[in-house]
């Protein structure tokens, strides 16, 4: 398992989950084949970049103008007959939900997959309100069987192999076991038929809500979004503030896109673009539609006009498999909803200073940026939060051995200033380790460079005037 | 030079290319805007909707006119076996008479009628129970082999996701280029009026491993009709 039961913080969850080599097999096969296709689609669809760019400037529009956007959205919502309700924090949200849910006397509540439900938790609430929430997208409802969390924002069940998933529906169902992803999805199929068709209450996400004509977009491959937006009687979609696009005519290359970052496809295989609840003998659609609308930290977001850039995101998930931290530690170990790049990015702002630590679990190697189909800067963000966060703004508290290293470069920073100095210790040193060395390099050193010396070797400081002979030089 | 040797290399560099796709990158379609023909236009939206749809998984079975459609209706009801049949009203085919011809092959025959609120779990259960679900689709993409389904009182969502097989048939000059085309002729208006949903290819899922499983909660096998009115 990604997450050590007794980790309580980034770092040692981090350190148990690099330990894990099942995980890394893991997830370096799924982020492999992600990429494989991802690089095929990408070739056969030369309109790719243009795409890019202009879902890139709608997005960066659509932010700036977000006011009025919503007041029109909003407008058109609850002209089409829905309820729209402005949440300002997660609580406010999945008090919303859970009240509404009671009161419409719903015992049987389906999920459809959505990330902005993960964030509130809403499934918790639910639970605690004695109402059973199952989640439906067959990844989330195999974490939930678990009683864990998704492991990514696309594939929440990346963290366990088929037999993993086998031996957890023979635990659970009492059936036969068996590691086939063919029969263990038709179970599943079976499991969630009956529980869709007695259910009372939907909840889904949303991908894109359309301003112009009030329309929610909802992209997904399964059916589980169809589902549970066409059956129950009432029906609740929760989107963050960021999903809005001004028209209708914005919306083809966002879809043209989506689909080729995040599972090499052109187009997912359902998108329902759903406008108000059912009208009078239709046999599909809820009698009842309410969109919840949520803040939870975004607006502050907007307000520093580097972070802004990261509500562009429409949560594809192409980052996570790019990143080498995220292909090394899995997405528990972030300990947020969001993990990877972008999570790294979001997590600290909608969640405060539990997830500060995460702008630095970054190489800032630039594979995020390259892929990111809107074409956010996140290594460009990561650092403006990292710069945030060391001036002071929320004072994390670090390990004690990276504090030591902190202090040990504010002193040298501060020794630098004084170049003569520098070099007469230079040439001090150079003299005290010579007889160490062998062939110009040091195999151990005491103390705190001990933590150097254990992994590769440290070439012996010499004069700065007397530059060392190249070829001889070599590490052993 | 041996030939045995050249023949050695040719075989290391087929087992190496082996493990990967063979098909090379597609370059870029030429967009040199020659005058062709509607016909020969709307031939070639078609075809590539029938290539685009069987990448996704789909079945194509043709482009016929009204009358070979029937036909071929019942012959894919004999071999998926379907002994009932979900039935939406159409825009511009005569369902009437598909249907009529499938209960001539002994298929039972659900057709969505308007309901009211008391007869709706009832109705959903018949829909969920048939074997196939038959809609005629408002417009297909050719560029990536989708279905864009209005659904209305009585063509309801529902057939395109409950059963476990679907057939879709769609007019000739219905078939788009791409999403965007679609997105523009049906307009604002035409979007928001109605629920719209677009299907690419049979429900499915990549969760397990990151293998491709069909048919998790909506259809299994998806089959599509492209109909062309013969006095073109």
């Amino acid at each position: 398992m990604a997450e050590s039961p007794k980790a309580r913080n980034f770092f040692e969850s981090s350190r148990a989950a690099v330990g894990d080599h099942e995980l890394r097999r893991k997830l370096e096969s799924a982020s492999a084949r992600h990429l494989d296709h991802f690089d095929q689609v990408r070739a056969e669809f030369p309109p790719y970049d243009d795409q890019r760019d202009a879902a890139h400037r709608i997005k960066t529009d659509a932010i700036a103008h977000l006011d009025e956007l919503l007041i029109g959205l909003a407008a058109k919502l609850e002209a089409r007959g829905c309820k729209v309700f402005f949440a300002e924090d997660a609580a406010d949200a999945r008090g919303y939900i859970v009240e509404l849910a009671k009161a419409r006397g719903a015992k049987n509540v389906v999920k459809g997959k959505s990330m902005t439900t993960e964030e509130i938790e809403l499934n918790q609430a639910f639970e605690r309100a004695g109402i059973d929430a199952v989640e439906t997208d067959l990844g989330e409802y195999i974490v939930q069987l678990r009683g864990e969390r998704p492991s990514h924002i696309l594939t929440p069940a990346i963290h366990l192999s088929k037999e993993d998933i086998g031996r957890l529906f023979a635990d659970k169902f009492g059936i036969a076991y068996t590691a086939e992803p063919e029969k263990l999805t038709a179970e599943a199929r079976s499991r969630l038929r009956r529980i869709f068709l007695n259910a009372e209450f939907g909840v889904t996400g949303v991908n894109f809500a359309i301003a112009e004509t009030g329309t929610l977009v909802i992209v997904e491959n399964e059916g589980n979004g169809r589902m549970s937006s066409t059956m129950p009687q009432t029906f609740v979609a929760v989107m963050g503030i960021e999903k809005v696009i001004p028209r209708l005519e914005d919306l083809s290359p966002f879809l043209e896109i989506l689909a080729r970052t995040a599972t090499g496809q052109k187009l997912t295989t359902y998108t329902s673009f759903i406008t108000g609840p059912r009208r009078e003998g239709e046999l599909d659609g809820p009698g009842e539609m309410h969109v919840v609308i949520l803040d939870n930290g975004r607006s502050a977001m907007i307000a520093d006009p580097v972070l802004r850039g990261a509500l562009n995101c429409i949560r594809c998930g192409a980052c996570l498999n790019v990143c080498p931290i995220y292909r090394r530690i899995g997405g528990h170990a972030y300990r947020s909803v969001y993990p990877g790049p972008i999570g790294s990015i979001v997590s600290p702002n909608l969640f405060g200073s539990a997830a500060g630590y995460l702008p630095f679990a970054s190489t800032l190697c630039g594979a995020c940026k390259d892929i990111c189909p809107v074409k956010i800067d996140i290594p460009r963000i990561l650092l403006h939060l990292r710069w945030k966060e060391t001036a002071g703004e929320h004072a994390l508290r670090w390990p004690r051995a990276i504090e030591r290293a902190r202090r040990g470069a504010r002193r040298f920073a501060r020794l630098a200033r004084y170049p003569r100095t520098v070099r007469a210790l230079g040439k001090f040193a150079a003299m005290v380790l010579k007889p160490f060395a062998r062939n110009g390099y040091l195999r151990r050193m005491p103390g705190p460079f001990g933590n150097w010396t254990k992994y590769r070797d440290f070439p012996r400081p010499r004069p700065h005037r007397r530059p060392a002979p190249g070829p001889k030089r070599g590490p052993r | 030079m041996i030939v045995a040797e050249i023949h050695k290399i040719i075989a290391s560099v087929k087992d190496a290319l082996g493990a990967g796709p063979r098909s090379a990158s597609h370059a870029p379609a030429p967009s040199i805007a020659v005058p062709v023909s509607p016909s020969a236009r709307r031939a070639e939206l078609a075809s590539t909707f029938a290539r685009e749809l069987e990448a996704v998984g789909g079945n194509f079975l043709g482009i016929l006119t009204p009358a070979e459609v029937t036909n071929r209706i019942v012959t894919l009801a004999g071999e998926l076996g379907a002994m009932t049949v979900a039935l939406g009203r159409g825009l511009m085919s005569d369902m009437d008479a598909i249907g009529e011809a499938l209960e001539r092959a002994d298929c039972r025959i659900v057709r969505t009628i308007p309901v009211a609120d008391t007869e709706r779990a009832a109705m959903r259960e018949q829909v969920a129970n048939a074997d196939l679900g038959i809609v005629e689709a408002d417009f297909a993409i050719a560029s990536t082999g989708t279905l864009a389904v209005v659904s209305t009182r009585d063509r309801p969502s529902s057939l395109t996701l409950l059963p476990p097989a679907s057939l879709a048939i769609v007019q000739i000059d219905r078939v788009m280029a791409n999403l965007a085309a679609v997105l523009a002729e049906l307009g604002p208006g035409g979007v928001a009026a109605n629920r719209l949903t677009l299907v690419t290819g049979p429900s499915r899922t990549a969760d397990i491993e990151k293998r491709i499983v069909l048919g998790v909660h909506g259809p299994k096998s998806i089959h599509a009709i492209v109909v062309w009115p013969g006095d073109d």
